[in-house]
C-alpha cells in the first residue's frame, strides 16, 4: 500500500499573470482524513483540478495513488480509483436521479448497491425526479451519494457540506470518519473549520497557492499555543525565537502565535520584564485566521490601490 | 455509457427535429393542391415537392437543425456547470468528444431520413406518388452536406465559450458562405456550393425539367465532405485535450 496517496513537488498553475498555485509541495497520507484549508482564491480548487487532470500544471509534478497527474492516460486511472464531489455540484439537470445513478454506476467496478440503497433512503432522494428540479441541498446529497456509493481508494471532496442541513452534515461527517477504516483516504476542502477540526487527522493549509501549514492535527494541538504577555512599561524589542510565527503588539500587550517552543517564548517574556505571561491552547480557526489575515489585509490594500489607480 | 449522456443531450433537438420535419412534410403534401394552384407555371407533384421540401422549407429547417445539433460539447457543459462532473469520469476527453459527435451525427441522419419516410408514405393518401429511391437519394445528399455544417458548428462549440455562441456564429458564417458562392470564381467549381449540392440544383446528377435525381450521386464530393467533417471533429477533440476547465 502507498504511504502517500497524493504527492506534489513544486506544483504550479498560472493563469496569465495570476498565480493560482505557486510551487506547492504537499503529501497526503494514506487512510487518513486531510482537511484542505485556505481562503477563497487561495488555490484549493485549482490544486484539486490539477490532481484530477482537469487543468494542466504550468510546472512541477504530482502523483495521485502513484499515477502521474500530467499524463492523460494515467489521469484516467486516477479518476477510476477516486471519488470526487466538486465545489459546484453540477450534475446533469436533464436526467432523473435514477438515471444519473445508473449512468454513473456504469463507469465504476467498485460500486456498492447496498450503500446506494442506504444513502437513497437516508437522503430521501426521489428516483424519478429530474436533477434540475432538486434543491441545492438535495443536489449536494445526490453528488455525495454518487461518490460515497463506491469504495474508492481516495475520496476528494470540495466544500462537501455546503448547502446541507445540520442533520445531513452530521451524517456526512460520521461517514467521513468511518472511511479510513474501510481503506479510503479522505481529502476535503472546507471553510467550516469546526467541522474540519472534528474529523481531520491532518491539516494542509494553503495561501496564495503556497502551503503554509502541513501537519497532523494532533501535532498542531500539541505544539501550537498563544503566548500573551503584558508590560508595565512600553514593549521592549523582542528577540525572534524559534517557533514565533506571528507577533502582534497592541499598546503594552503582546500576543505571539507559537508553532512550537511555547515554554521558551514564555521564559523570554519573563526575561524581558513582562508583568503577566499566559500560555493558552489555540483553535484551528485562530491558527487559520492568524496565518492568512495579514496576507488578506495586504491583498485588500493592493486591490484597493489597483482599483483607485484605474479610476 | 457516454453515448447515453450524449443522446440525452441531443434528444430534444433530434426528436423535436424529426417531428417538426415530419409535420412540415405532411403539411406540404396535404396542402399540395392549394399550393400548386397558386403557381403561375403549373407544377408536377414531384416538382412541387422538390421546390417545397428540398429547395426551401425542408432544406432550411434541416440545415438549421444540423447547426443546433452541433452546438454542444464540453464548453457548453462548462457554461452550464456540469463539465466538472463529466471530466471526473474515468474516460478520456477524446472519448467524450467522440460520443457527442457520433450522437449528433445520428441526429443529423434521423432528421435527413424523415422526408424519405414521410413523403412516399403520405403521398398515396392524396392519390399521388413519390419514388422512395428519389427520397432516399435526397436524404443521402442532405446527410453529406448537413454533416459539414454540423461539424463546423461542433468545432466552433469547442473553441468558443458560451452556451449558444457557436450557433450564433455559424448562422452568419453560412450566410457569408452563400454570398461567396455567388462570386464568379466559384462558378468554376459547382461542387463547392453545398447549398446546391444538397438538393441537386444546377448539378449534373439532377434533371431540372423532371426535378428528379437522374444520374449517380456525387459520391466523391460526398466522401470529401465526410472527411472534412471528420477532420473538424478531430480538431475539436485536439482542442479539448489541451483545454483547462
Amino acid at each position: 500500500m502507498l504511504e502517500r496517496v497524493i504527492q506534489t513537488d513544486g506544483l504550479t498553475k498560472h493563469y496569465g499573470e495570476f498565480h493560482a498555485v505557486n510551487a506547492l509541495n504537499c503529501r497526503v497520507r494514506a487512510e487518513r482524513i486531510t482537511g484542505f484549508l485556505g481562503r477563497n482564491g487561495a488555490g484549493k480548487s485549482s490544486t484539486i483540478k490539477m490532481l484530477l487532470g482537469m487543468i494542466r500544471p504550468t510546472s512541477g509534478s504530482g502523483t495521485v495513488l502513484g499515477y502521474r497527474i500530467d499524463d492523460p492516460k494515467q489521469s484516467i486511472e486516477i479518476r477510476r480509483r477516486i471519488a470526487y464531489v466538486g465545489e459546484d455540484k453540477g450534475l446533469y439537470g436533464y436526467m432523473t436521479v435514477g438515471q444519473l445513478i445508473w449512468f454513473t454506476r456504469s463507469f465504476y467496478s467498485d460500486w456498492q448497491p447496498d450503500v446506494e440503497k442506504r444513502l437513497l433512503a437516508e437522503y430521501r432522494l426521489p428516483l424519478g425526479r429530474k436533477v434540475k428540479a432538486l434543491s441545492k441541498g438535495m443536489r449536494t446529497k445526490l453528488a455525495l451519494l454518487l461518490a460515497l456509493s463506491r469504495k474508492p481508494a481516495l475520496l476528494i471532496l470540495d466544500e462537501p457540506t455546503e448547502g446541507l442541513d445540520p442533520v445531513s452534515i452530521e451524517e456526512l461527517l460520521q461517514t467521513l470518519v468511518m472511511a479510513p477504516m474501510q481503506g479510503t483516504t479522505v481529502f476535503f476542502s472546507s471553510h467550516q473549520l469546526s467541522e474540519v477540526e472534528r474529523v481531520a487527522d491532518d491539516i494542509l493549509m494553503i495561501d496564495r497557492g503556497v502551503a503554509v501549514l502541513d501537519m497532523p492535527l494532533e501535532q498542531i494541538r500539541e505544539n501550537y499555543r498563544r503566548v500573551s504577555f503584558g508590560f508595565d512599561h512600553p514593549v521592549p524589542t523582542l528577540p525572534q525565537l524559534d517557533g514565533m510565527e506571528r507577533v502582534r503588539i497592541e499598546g503594552r500587550q503582546v500576543s505571539v502565535l507559537a508553532s512550537r517552543n511555547a515554554e521558551a517564548i514564555a521564559a523570554m517574556a519573563h526575561q524581558v520584564g513582562a508583568a503577566t505571561v499566559d500560555v493558552a491552547s489555540i483553535s484551528l480557526r485562530e491558527i487559520f485566521l492568524e496565518t492568512v489575515q495579514d496576507q488578506n489585509k495586504r491583498d485588500q490594500e493592493a486591490h484597493w490601490e489597483q482599483t483607485h489607480a484605474l479610476v | 455509457m457516454l453515448w447515453y449522456k450524449s443522446w440525452r443531450e441531443i434528444r430534444v433537438v433530434a426528436l423535436g427535429g424529426v417531428a417538426a420535419m415530419a409535420v412540415a412534410c405532411v403539411m406540404i403534401v396535404w396542402f399540395e393542391q392549394a399550393m400548386r394552384s397558386n403557381q403561375e407555371i403549373p407544377l408536377s407533384y414531384v416538382a412541387y415537392l422538390w421546390k417545397s421540401v428540398y429547395n426551401s422549407i425542408g432544406r432550411d429547417m434541416f440545415l438549421f437543425l444540423c447547426v443546433i445539433l452541433g452546438g454542444g460539447g464540453l464548453l457548453q457543459e462548462k457554461a452550464k456547470g456540469t463539465a466538472g462532473f463529466t471530466l471526473s469520469l474515468p474516460v478520456s476527453r477524446g472519448q467524450i468528444v467522440f460520443w457527442r459527435a457520433v450522437m449528433g451525427f445520428v441526429g443529423v441522419v434521423a432528421i435527413a431520413l424523415t422526408p424519405a419516410i414521410v413523403l412516399p408514405l403520405v403521398s398515396p393518401y392524396l392519390k399521388e406518388a413519390y419514388p422512395l429511391s428519389q427520397a432516399l437519394g435526397f436524404s443521402l445528399l442532405w446527410m453529406g452536406c448537413g454533416t459539414v455544417f454540423y461539424a463546423f458548428t461542433f468545432l466552433l462549440a469547442h473553441v468558443l465559450e458560451g452556451e449558444y455562441t457557436a450557433i450564433l456564429v455559424t448562422i452568419p458564417s453560412m450566410m457569408l458562405y452563400g454570398v461567396l458562392n455567388s462570386l464568379p470564381w466559384f462558378e468554376h467549381f459547382p461542387m463547392l456550393n453545398i447549398f446546391h449540392l444538397v438538393n441537386g440544383e444546377d448539378m449534373p446528377f439532377f434533371d431540372e425539367g423532371a426535378h428528379l435525381l437522374s444520374g449517380p450521386l456525387p459520391w466523391l464530393p460526398m466522401l470529401m465532405l465526410l472527411m472534412i467533417a471528420c477532420a473538424l471533429v478531430f480538431a475539436s477533440s485536439r482542442r479539448m485535450r489541451l483545454r483547462d476547465f
